[in-house]
C-alpha cells in the first residue's frame, strides 16, 4: 500500500466516508474535551445507548430513525442533567441507569418489531461509516457548522463552567441552561454520528482525541485544536487501514486511537 | 454601606438541619473571618449566602451596587479549587484573564487596561513569571496562588474566601492577609474568609463569626467578638 495511494477515494463510498471523517473531526473532539473535563466522559456512552433506543422507536412507530433518535436523546440529556444535580456527588449513577435503560428498551421494541421492520439493531450498533447517506454526511456538516459557531461564541463561558460550576455561577453564568444546553448539543451530536460511528464506538470518537490532547496542549484552545488534529488523523488512519485490510472501519478507527493514546502516553513517561 | 446581610438563615441535606437560626452580615470595608469546628457547615453557609445552595428559610439579601455606585461584583474561591482542577489544560494567563471576562463582558475583547490589570495581579501574587506554565505543572502553592490571580483579576467588592491559603508557606499566607486587609482597609472591599486558624489572622480580621453546635443538633451561628463569645446572634 503506497502512503500517497488515494485511488480510494475514486469510490464514492469512500468519498462520502472520506467527508464524515472531516465533518466528524471537526466537532467530535471538542464536545470531547468538555465532557472529559466535566467528568461526564460516560455521558457520549449513556446517550449512545439511548439513541439505539431512539431507533427502535423510530422503526416501530414508522418515523424516520434520525429524528425519532434525536427527539429521545434532547430528552435524555435533560434528565441527565436533572438526575446530576440530585446524585451530585455520585454522578456516574444517573449515567448507568440511563444507559442501561436506552438498551434495554432498544432491544425489548426491536425484538417486538421482529424482522418487519428491515432495520437491525447491529447497524445501528455498530455503524458503518462506508455506508452512510450522503444526506448523513450533509447533516454531519451542519452539526460540525453549528458546534464550531457556539464554541467560538461561548468559549470564555465554557471555559469557566467546565473549570468549576460554582465559580462559573458566582460569574453570572447561567450554568443550569447551559450545562442541559451543552447536554443537548452533545446528544443530538451523537444521534447523527451513530450511523457512522456506532453506538458502541461512538464515544471513542469524542472521548479518545480529547484524551490525547489533554497529555499534549498547553492552554485550552491548542487542546481543542491538537484534538481536531487527532481526530481527523486518527479517523483517516483508520478508514485507509479498514480499507485496505478489510477490517470493519469504527473498530480500526478506535484501535488506531488506541494506539496513538498509548504512544503518547508512553512519550511523555521517557520524557519524565 | 452594608453589602451583604442574612436573616433567619435555615439550611437542611436531606432534611437533616445542618444551619439553624444564622444572622450575620457583611459591610464595605471589613474584613470577616468565618470559624467553626470541622463539619461546621461552614462552606455550605457561605455557598448558600452565594446563592449556589437554596437555603429551606431565611432572607439573603445583597447589595446591587458597590461604594462606587457601581454594579456589585462577588469572587470566590472554593475549597482546594487548584487541587481538585490540577489537570485544567490552561496556561497561567489564560487562567487569570478569564477572571476579566464577567466584567468586562463575555463576548468582549480585552482592552490594554484589562492587560494591566492581569499582570499586576500575577504580580501581587509573583506569579508573573510562571504565566506561560500549564497549571497542571504549578505545585500546590502555585496553584493556590494563579487561583488567588484570577479572583483579583475579576476586580471584585466582595471577596469570598474558603480556606484560601491551603498550601501556602507562612511568608506568603502573612502576605496575602496584608494584602486582603489592605483591599478592605484602603479601597473599601469586603472580606469573608473561612480559616481554621483566627490566630494567624488576629492582626488583619476586624471581627470573627464562629459557628457553634448546639446541644440540640444543628448548627448555630454564634458572633464572636475577640474572646468573647456571645451567645445572641449578630446585631442587624
Amino acid at each position: 500500500m503506497n502512503l500517497f495511494d488515494w485511488s480510494f477515494l475514486n469510490y464514492e463510498f469512500m468519498q462520502r466516508a472520506f467527508l464524515a471523517v472531516i465533518a466528524m473531526s471537526l466537532f467530535a473532539p471538542i464536545l470531547g474535551v468538555f465532557l472529559i473535563l466535566r467528568r461526564q466522559s460516560l455521558m457520549s456512552d449513556t446517550l449512545s445507548h439511548v439513541s439505539l433506543a431512539g431507533v427502535a422507536f423510530g422503526v416501530v412507530l414508522g418515523l424516520s430513525p434520525t429524528l425519532s433518535t434525536i427527539l429521545i436523546v434532547l430528552v435524555a440529556a435533560v434528565f441527565l442533567e436533572y438526575l446530576r444535580t440530585i446524585y451530585k456527588n455520585f454522578m456516574e449513577i444517573g449515567t448507568a441507569i440511563l444507559m442501561s435503560t436506552g438498551l434495554a428498551v432498544s432491544l425489548i421494541i426491536m425484538s417486538r418489531a421482529g424482522g418487519r421492520s428491515g432495520v437491525s439493531l447491529e447497524q445501528y450498533l455498530f455503524g458503518s461509516i462506508v455506508t452512510i447517506s450522503q444526506e448523513q454526511v450533509l447533516s454531519l456538516f451542519v452539526i460540525a457548522a453549528v458546534i464550531l459557531i457556539l464554541t467560538v461564541l461561548f468559549l470564555r463561558p465554557m471555559y469557566i463552567l467546565t473549570f468549576d460550576e460554582d465559580t462559573a455561577f458566582v460569574d453570572g453564568l447561567p450554568v443550569r441552561a447551559m450545562s442541559i444546553a451543552f447536554n443537548m448539543v452533545t446528544g443530538v451530536a451523537i444521534a447523527l454520528m451513530i450511523p457512522a460511528a456506532g453506538a458502541l464506538l461512538v464515544s471513542t470518537i469524542m472521548v479518545l482525541p480529547a484524551s490525547i490532547a489533554l497529555r499534549i496542549g498547553k492552554s485550552f484552545r491548542t487542546v481543542i485544536l491538537i484534538g481536531m488534529a487527532i481526530g481527523f488523523v486518527g479517523m483517516l488512519a483508520g478508514l485507509i487501514v479498514s480499507y485496505y485490510g478489510e477490517t470493519p472501519a469504527s473498530a480500526s478507527i478506535t484501535l488506531l486511537f488506541i494506539g496513538i493514546f498509548l504512544l503518547v502516553n508512553a512519550i511523555y513517561k521517557l520524557k519524565k | 454601606m452594608r453589602y451583604i446581610t442574612v436573616e433567619d438563615l435555615e439550611f437542611h441535606y436531606d432534611n437533616e438541619p445542618v444551619l439553624e437560626n444564622i444572622h450575620y452580615h457583611l459591610d464595605s470595608g471589613e474584613f470577616v473571618t468565618l470559624t467553626g469546628e470541622n463539619g461546621a457547615a461552614k462552606t455550605t453557609l457561605i455557598k448558600a449566602t452565594l446563592g449556589i445552595l437554596k437555603p429551606k428559610y431565611g432572607k439573603i439579601t445583597i447589595s446591587e451596587k458597590s461604594i462606587r455606585g457601581k454594579k456589585l461584583r462577588m469572587a470566590y474561591l472554593p475549597q482546594q479549587i487548584a487541587s481538585f482542577n490540577a489537570g485544567f489544560p490552561s496556561t497561567v494567563y489564560e487562567f487569570v484573564k478569564s477572571g476579566r471576562y464577567p466584567r468586562q463582558g463575555w463576548f468582549r475583547r480585552l482592552t490594554k487596561h484589562d492587560e494591566e490589570h492581569i499582570k499586576a495581579s500575577l504580580d501581587s501574587v509573583g506569579m508573573w513569571e510562571h504565566r506561560d506554565k500549564r497549571l497542571g505543572s504549578l505545585s500546590g502553592g502555585q496553584k493556590q496562588r494563579a487561583v488567588i490571580a484570577r479572583m483579583f483579576a475579576s476586580d471584585p467588592d466582595i471577596f469570598i474566601l474558603d480556606e484560601p491559603t491551603t498550601g501556602m508557606d507562612s511568608g506568603t499566607k502573612e502576605d496575602f492577609y496584608r494584602l486582603m486587609h489592605h483591599s478592605a482597609k484602603k479601597h473599601g472591599k469586603s472580606v469573608l474568609m473561612i480559616t481554621h486558624d483566627p490566630e494567624e489572622l488576629k492582626d488583619f480580621a476586624d471581627r470573627n463569626i464562629y459557628l457553634v453546635r448546639n446541644q440540640h443538633s444543628p448548627w448555630r451561628c454564634f458572633n464572636v467578638h475577640g474572646q468573647d463569645q456571645e451567645v445572641a446572634h449578630e446585631s442587624l
